[in-house]
């Protein structure tokens, strides 16, 4: 019997634009398969425990909110998201999450945040707000319709990767990471990153499944493959977004 | 000495107005953005001469201005209003001009207007509006805005700039409490009372847990709804104001009204309101403060309360064949999970559609959804006959109907509104109602459709 934990981070500041809608398609494709699964919630002076968790969830939050954990994230809450990221604890983390892992934000008027330093990445807060719907193209993820991950982005930041970090896909509509390379997102070992909201998971079960495999087969040596789901809905949902928007793969 | 600019512009935007009316068309941006283009300071122009009313906020201003409409009407006070949702800067200059002469005298003394809370930041200084209403602040509409504290310092701002300016403001919400720190403005703030709100917080996430001026953890000793109650911090001390009109008792609250007790500092008087949902009992307790603020008789409000009409979508029932149509607006988490909650009591063998667009108007990022507490809907999913979904993103809100644990055969896809209004209805129980969730240009769709099938009220009027 397999069993999984799930760990989000801030939940209560950080889930602006349904982020939370990510934690629902993962516990719902793990109860659909019999896999047990829990969710704990860690917020400002919480201790976390990177052997508890095997996915981690950071979503978005307002300026405001966000200012409010930097002071929480010093010390040994960093050292242990440090730990896990480098242990390959599958992360995802949205927006403002995303940028958190990375090494610093450079507001538009040039004051420099300090993140987390994790990731090879880090984002310059840009004068336009890049905002709208997204699609990238993920080939990696093959049960996705045509292998297009679909979304919905709202930005400021303008993120760049450095050597250690690849990007997620190819943007095919939106702006993505900076609205400049095309790209989209970033990897280092299992931690991913993304811009796109939407709820991005929802919608987009390959890329669910694939987080939850990665999850699996790194707890559990004997683990395959997830049995398969009827994914009729989400399926519908990205092929009408794909014909509305025009979106061809490349 | 007559303004030619001014009076050109009066008589342009009285034209285009006339016009769509003619036309049938519903929408009113264009006469308002012609008249500011011939003349960019007609509000600040023409405003003066007026004794003008505002409303803002996220969720209620346009029940809780047919409210206060209601109110001014039962007074005798003749008054002018933009209603029909036209409560952009476009919308609210329209009607000035509306109000006016062409050679800019005004036809009325008063003016009731309501105002999206970005066009009031831009609005309020140049009209300096006698009293505004602050209804609430709740994440709304997040491509257009931003962010929710960007909207409620533009509230703040355009207060800021009209320091003569009345406001009337919901003391249960922290942010909207908040808007009076520091200024100079006389407030008038209303709420439950705390022995009428609940012990635990409900399941929908708060928009603002965190003190707004010192950003520690708001402690809260009754919980209302959404972030709404009677907070405080226990840091600064920044708690929820004392109130001059309160809701001490809800006596009734049922599928088509509610019964509430009202103190005052002066009295205490119960009224029912004509309109269901615990949210409507806060717009009501808006309009009877605002009727405090002008002196009027309990006995108005009460008249006013039982008797006024809600606006289309805002809980308007039509009677068909033994069955009822509840046509509902859906803008936000907030508002959403409200009218879920009043739905949970319906055991008559209704069906719920769902209409959800991504226009401009609606909102272009449906990521909301996910924070509408649907599951809530899910574990009394029995009691409905069917689930539709509509729409632009039908496809969107089929997904999240599935997540959030509704059986599959009970989900149902129809694009075509009228399809699925007559697919609908035939699933519907005698008695039972057929619930139509429209976001905002959905809504214009069904409001269409609706009043040729079933001879509506023209929308505008």
């Amino acid at each position: 019997m397999y069993q999984l934990s799930i760990c989000h981070l801030y939940p209560d500041l950080m889930n602006l634009y349904g982020d939370k809608g990510n934690i629902l398609s993962l516990v719902r494709r793990c109860e659909w398969r019999g896999i047990e699964v829990s969710v704990k919630n860690i917020s400002i002076g919480d201790v976390f425990d990177p052997n508890e968790a095997d996915i981690v969830f950071i979503g978005g939050g307002q300026d405001y909110e966000q200012g409010i954990i930097q002071d929480d994230l010093s010390g040994a809450k960093r050292e242990a998201i440090r730990t896990a990221i480098e242990s390959d604890v599958v992360f995802l983390t949205i927006c403002g999450g995303y940028q958190l892992l990375g090494s610093h934000y450079q507001t538009h008027d040039n004051k420099r945040i300090e993140c987390l330093n994790i990731c090879d990445w880090y984002t310059e807060g840009g004068k336009k707000r890049l905002i709208g719907n997204l699609a990238f193209q993920c080939n990696w993820l093959p049960n996705a319709p045509q292998g297009i991950i679909i979304g919905f982005e709202n930005h400021s930041g303008q993120t760049k990767l450095g050597e250690k970090a690849t990007p997620l896909g190819r943007v095919l509509k939106g702006f993505g990471n900076n609205g400049r390379d095309n790209q989209e997102g970033a990897r280092y070992r299992n931690a991913f990153g993304t811009y796109s909201h939407g709820s991005l998971l929802p919608k987009n079960p390959a890329f669910a499944d694939y987080l939850l495999s990665l999850a699996l087969k790194r707890k559990y040596p004997e683990f395959v493959a997830l049995t398969k789901l009827d994914d009729s809905f989400e399926t519908a949902a990205v092929s009408a977004l794909i014909d509305r928007f025009q979106v061809k793969r490349t | 000495m007559i303004n030619l600019r001014k009076s050109l512009a009066i008589l342009v935007c009285r034209m285009f107005v006339w016009a769509m009316r003619i036309l049938g068309s519903g929408g009113t941006s264009l006469p308002g953005k012609v008249a500011l283009k011939i003349c960019p300071t007609l509000p600040e122009m023409l405003a003066p001469q007026f004794r003008i009313y505002m409303i803002t906020g996220t969720n209620g201003k346009t029940t809780t201005a047919r409210m206060v409409a209601r109110l001014l009407e039962d007074a005798g006070i003749a008054y002018m209003t933009n209603k029909s949702g036209a409560n952009l800067a476009s919308g609210i200059t329209a009607t000035i001009a509306s109000a006016c002469t062409l050679s800019g005298m005004r036809k009325v003394d008063t003016l009731l207007l309501e105002a999206d809370e970005a066009a009031f930041r831009v609005m309020a200084p140049k009209i300096k509006p006698h009293t505004v209403l602050v209804t609430n602040f709740f994440r709304d509409q997040l491509d257009r805005y931003g962010e929710l504290y960007s909207t409620l310092n533009g509230v703040k701002e355009g207060l800021s700039k009209s320091p003569n300016t009345i406001i009337v403001l919901n003391a249960d919400d922290s942010l909207c409490a908040s808007i009076s720190t520091g200024l100079s403005n006389q407030v008038f703030a209303f709420g439950l009372s705390p022995q009428v709100m609940q012990p635990a917080p409900d399941a929908g996430s708060s928009d603002a847990a965190f003190c707004i001026r010192c950003s520690s953890r708001y402690v809260y000793n009754a919980y209302s709804y959404g972030h709404l109650g009677d907070f405080s911090c226990p840091s600064c001390g920044f708690s929820r104001p004392e109130t001059i009109v309160t809701c001490d008792r809800i006596m009734m609250e049922g599928s088509a009204s509610s019964t509430i007790s009202i103190t005052t500092d002066t009295a205490k008087y119960v009224a029912n309101i004509n309109i269901p949902g615990r949210y409507n009992i806060y717009n009501a307790l808006a309009a009877a403060t605002f009727a405090e603020t002008l002196g009027l008789a309990h006995e108005t409000v009460i008249k006013a309360l039982a008797n006024f009409e809600c606006g289309f979508g805002r809980m308007e029932s039509i009677e068909a064949d033994g069955k009822e149509i509840k046509v509902i607006l859906v803008k936000n988490p907030t508002g959403f999970n409200q009218v879920l909650q009043f739905m949970r009591t319906d055991t008559s063998g209704s069906v719920v559609a769902f209409l959800i667009n991504d226009l401009l108007a609606d909102g272009t990022d449906i990521s909301w959804l996910w924070d509408v507490d649907f599951e809530l809907l899910a574990s009394n999913q029995q009691q409905f006959k069917r689930f539709y979904t509509s729409g632009l993103r039908a496809e969107d809100m089929a997904v999240r109907l599935k997540y959030a644990g509704i059986y599959k055969d009970s989900i149902f896809l129809e694009h075509d509104m009228k399809e699925l209004l007559m697919k609908a209805m035939q699933q519907v129980d005698r008695g039972g109602s057929l619930y139509l969730l429209p976001t905002y240009t959905a809504m214009l769709t069904l409001r269409k459709l609706l009043k040729k099938q079933y001879k509506l009220r023209a929308f505008w009027k």
